[in-house]
C-alpha cells in the first residue's frame, strides 16, 4: 500500500501549512493554520480562558454548505480537545484552521464525507504542528468499508463507500487511545471490533513492545503505518529547516 | 462541604449569609456541582446520582404525539424532558418533465429496466450472499432519493428555543450540522422507500395492437404483458420537505429531532396520484381512504451520551497523558475505589456544558423487535474515554431504550 504524500509548510505567508495527498481515494487536501491570532468577533464572545478553535473546509467546486459545516464541527471537536489552549499566549485567542480541498471528488449534497474525513484531520494535524501549535497529543485517521460480503476495504472511494454495507473513520492518538470514530451503515460490534482492529493496524502498526519498553512499528500489508509516515514527515522537515546548523557541526 | 451545601442547605443551621441555596451554587460552581452528586462523601448515604435526580444510563420522560398539524401530510410533536421538537412533513409533485437530466440519464424506462436486469447479476452475487429480501429490491432503484434530493430535511433552532440562539438569525452551525446529519442518516439507512414516492403511468393498450396479436399464438399474449410492464413509466415524484423546529431546548437535540422525524414520517400519508393523459398533468385523489401511508423501512432509534470528567483539567494540563494501556489498567483500579469519569445517557443542558466527550448511537433491531441488534450510525468524538468496551455498553443502553421509543410511537 502506498502511502500518503506529505508536504509540510507549502504556504510561506500562513503560521503553518501542509498539503496532503491520499493516493488510495485521490483526494488532496491543502490546509493552512493560524495561531495564536486575533479574532474580529466580540472580545466577550471569546473564552477568557482558552483559545477558540475554528475551522474552515472549502470544498474544490461549489461554496460551502451544510455537509461541510457537519464535517467542520467534528474537526472542531476533536482538535480543540488536543490543542492545550490554557498556554500563554492562546487565551482569548482563535486557532484558525481552513482545509481547502484542492483535488479528488468533492462530496455532493447529502454525500457522507466520511471519505474525505481522515485526509482533512490529517491534514489539519500537520499544519498544527507546522504552525507548532501545543497540542497533548498527535493522531492519525484512516476510514474503512465494509462490503456486504464482510471484506474490510482500506481507504474506500466515494463510488466503493456508496456501494458498502458500513464505512467507518476512525482516529488513533499517539498513545492508542481511540479518539473519533464515524460509522455509518448497519453493522453488529463484531464487525466494528474486527475494523477497529484493522484500523489501529493501518494508523498505529502491529506494536510489538521491545524488552527496553521501546515500541518497534513494524511493517505489514498495509506498508508503513500511518503514524510514521506523519512523523518521518515532519523529522524530514526539521531536517531540511536545521541543515545550516547540522552543516556547521 | 461542597455536597453538604448541595444536597441539604436547610438542614444547618448557619446563619442564613454563609449558606448558598443549592441553585446558586450550581450556577457559580456547575463543574463542583455536578461531581458532588455523583460522588458523594463515602461518609454519607446519598447515593450516586446526576444533579437532575436520574441515574447514569437513565433518559429523560419521553412523549410523543403524531398528527397535530393539519396543513401537512405527516406531523409529529416529541418532548424528552424540557427539550421538545415539532416535524412536519409536506409532499410537493415533481414532474419527471421539471427534471433537466431526467431523459438522458434514463432514456425510456424499457431498456432502462432490461439493462438493469442484465447489470444486476454481477452484481447481485455479492449483494445477496449478504442477506436477503431487503437488499434485492434496492440497488439502483434506491439511488432516486439521493440522485434527485426526494428528501428535504431542515432543522431549525431560531425560535427562542433557548437563551443562546437568537430568533430570527440565520441557520447556527449546530443547526446546519443537525440537519445534514438528519439528511445523511436518512440516506444511509435508507427509510423511506423510493417506490413509495414514485407516480407511475400506463399507457393503455391500444386496439390495433390487440387486434394484430389475435390472429397469432397465445405466446404473444405473455410478449404484450411484459410490453405492457416496459411502458410503464414514472411521471412524477413525490418530494418530501421535512422541518424540524426545536422549540425548547435543553440538551440533546438530535435524539428528540430525529424521533420526531420518524414520527412523523410514520404518520405521512400522501393521497392518491395519477398522471391524466388529457391534461398532461398530475392528479391527486381528495378522499382521504385513498391515501396510503409510507411503508418505512426498519425503525432506527438514536440515542446520545456524554461523558463527564471528575478531573476538569484533564484535558487542557500540559502533562503527559496516560497511554491507552496504562489508562486500561487505571480504570481497573477505579472500578474498585472512586470512580473518575461518568458516561451520561441523555445529557441535558447543565451536563452538555460540563462535557465535552460524546457519542450518538443509532440502533434498530431487525423484525420488530424480535431479531438482533443493529447499529446504523454510531459516533464518538471529542475525547479518549470511550472505547470498544464502553460502545458495547452504550449498543446495550441504546437497544434498550430502542424498545421504549418503539413502545411510545406505537402508542401515539
Amino acid at each position: 500500500m502506498v502511502g500518503p504524500n506529505v508536504t509540510l509548510t507549502p504556504l510561506s505567508r500562513a503560521d503553518g501549512s501542509a498539503s496532503y495527498q491520499c493516493p488510495s481515494t485521490g483526494s488532496n487536501i491543502l490546509g493552512s493554520v493560524n495561531a495564536p491570532v486575533e479574532l474580529p468577533g466580540r472580545r466577550d464572545a471569546l473564552k477568557p480562558e482558552e483559545a477558540t478553535v475554528e475551522v474552515f473546509v472549502k470544498p474544490g467546486t461549489a461554496p460551502a454548505g451544510v455537509g461541510e459545516r457537519y464535517v467542520e464541527g467534528i474537526i472542531k471537536t476533536m482538535i480543540s480537545r488536543l490543542i492545550l489552549g490554557r498556554e500563554k499566549g492562546y487565551p482569548r485567542r482563535g486557532v484558525v484552521i481552513t482545509l481547502a480541498i484542492v483535488g479528488g471528488q468533492s462530496a455532493r449534497r447529502g454525500d457522507s464525507y466520511l471519505t474525505l474525513l481522515p485526509a482533512l484531520l490529517n491534514t489539519s494535524l500537520l499544519a498544527l504542528l507546522s504552525a507548532s501549535v501545543p497540542m497533548s497529543m498527535t493522531f492519525s485517521a484512516t476510514s474503512l468499508a465494509v462490503t456486504s460480503t464482510g471484506d474490510i476495504l482500506r481507504e474506500p472511494t466515494a463510488e466503493v463507500a456508496s456501494s458498502a454495507a458500513s464505512v467507518h473513520v476512525l482516529a488513533f492518538s499517539s498513545k492508542g487511545h481511540l479518539l473519533l470514530n464515524e460509522s455509518q451503515g448497519a453493522f453488529d460490534l463484531d464487525t466494528w471490533d474486527n475494523v477497529r482492529e484493522r484500523a489501529l493496524a493501518i494508523c498505529r502498526g502491529t506494536a510489538s513492545y521491545g524488552s527496553d519498553g521501546d515500541v518497534t512499528m513494524s511493517v505489514d500489508v498495509d506498508g508503513q503505518p500511518l503514524e510514521g509516515t506523519i512523523r518521518e514527515a515532519v523529522e524530514d522537515q526539521v531536517h531540511r529547516d536545521y541543515a545550516w546548523s547540522i552543516d556547521a557541526v | 462541604m461542597a455536597p453538604a451545601a448541595a444536597a441539604s442547605p436547610a438542614a444547618q443551621p448557619t446563619p442564613p449569609s454563609l449558606s448558598l441555596p443549592p441553585s446558586q451554587f450550581a450556577r457559580l460552581q456547575p463543574h463542583a456541582y455536578l461531581l458532588a452528586h455523583l460522588s458523594p462523601p463515602t461518609t454519607s448515604n446519598h447515593p450516586s446520582i446526576r444533579a437532575n435526580g436520574r441515574a447514569p444510563t437513565q433518559f429523560r420522560v419521553t412523549s410523543a404525539n403524531t398528527g397535530s398539524l393539519t396543513h401537512t401530510n405527516g406531523s409529529a410533536v416529541v418532548r424528552v424532558g424540557e427539550t421538545a421538537a415539532v416535524c412536519g412533513v409536506r409532499a410537493e409533485l415533481l414532474h419527471t418533465a421539471d427534471i433537466a437530466s431526467w431523459s438522458v440519464t434514463q432514456p425510456s424506462t424499457g431498456s432502462a429496466n432490461k439493462r438493469r436486469k442484465l447489470v444486476d447479476p454481477t452484481l447481485k452475487a455479492s449483494e445477496t450472499a449478504g442477506d436477503g429480501d431487503d437488499e434485492e429490491s434496492s440497488d439502483k432503484d434506491e439511488s432516486h432519493i439521493e440522485d434527485l434530493n426526494l428528501l428535504v430535511p431542515n432543522l431549525s433552532l431560531s425560535t427562542g428555543c433557548a437563551p443562546g440562539f437568537i430568533p430570527g438569525a440565520p441557520p447556527s452551525a449546530l443547526a446546519q450540522s443537525l440537519s445534514q446529519q438528519i439528511l445523511s442518516l436518512l440516506h444511509s439507512t435508507r427509510l423511506v422507500r423510493a417506490d413509495d414516492l414514485r407516480i407511475w403511468y400506463q399507457p393503455p393498450n391500444l386496439g390495433p395492437e390487440d387486434l394484430e396479436r389475435h390472429n397469432e399464438s397465445e405466446q404473444m399474449d405473455v410478449d404484450a404483458e411484459a410490453e405492457g410492464e416496459k411502458n410503464r413509466e414514472i411521471k412524477a415524484f413525490w418530494v418530501l420537505y421535512i422541518d424540524v423546529m426545536i422549540i425548547s431546548l435543553a440538551g440533546n437535540p438530535f435524539d428528540a429531532a430525529w424521533a420526531s422525524v420518524l414520527a412523523a414520517l410514520r404518520d405521512t400519508k400522501l393521497p392518491k396520484a395519477w398522471w391524466d393523459i388529457d391534461n398532461e398533468t398530475v392528479v391527486c385523489s381528495d378522499a382521504v381512504s385513498d391515501a396510503r401511508k409510507l411503508s418505512l423501512r426498519g425503525m432506527p432509534v438514536a440515542s446520545s451520551f456524554c461523558v463527564f470528567e471528575a478531573d476538569a483539567a484533564a484535558g487542557w494540563r500540559a502533562v503527559i497523558l496516560p497511554d491507552a494501556e496504562e489508562e486500561r489498567k487505571i480504570a481497573e483500579d477505579n472500578r474498585r475505589g472512586a470512580q473518575r469519569r461518568w458516561i451520561l445517557a441523555d445529557p441535558d443542558g447543565y451536563e452538555e456544558g460540563l462535557s465535552q466527550e460524546r457519542a450518538c448511537i443509532v440502533v434498530d433491531k431487525e423484525q420488530g423487535g424480535n431479531g438482533k441488534t443493529v447499529v446504523v450510525k454510531m459516533e464518538k468524538n471529542g475525547g479518549w474515554a470511550i472505547d470498544g468496551r464502553e460502545l458495547r455498553q452504550l449498543v446495550d443502553v441504546s437497544s434498550q431504550r430502542w424498545d421504549h421509543i418503539r413502545q411510545i410511537l406505537e402508542q401515539c
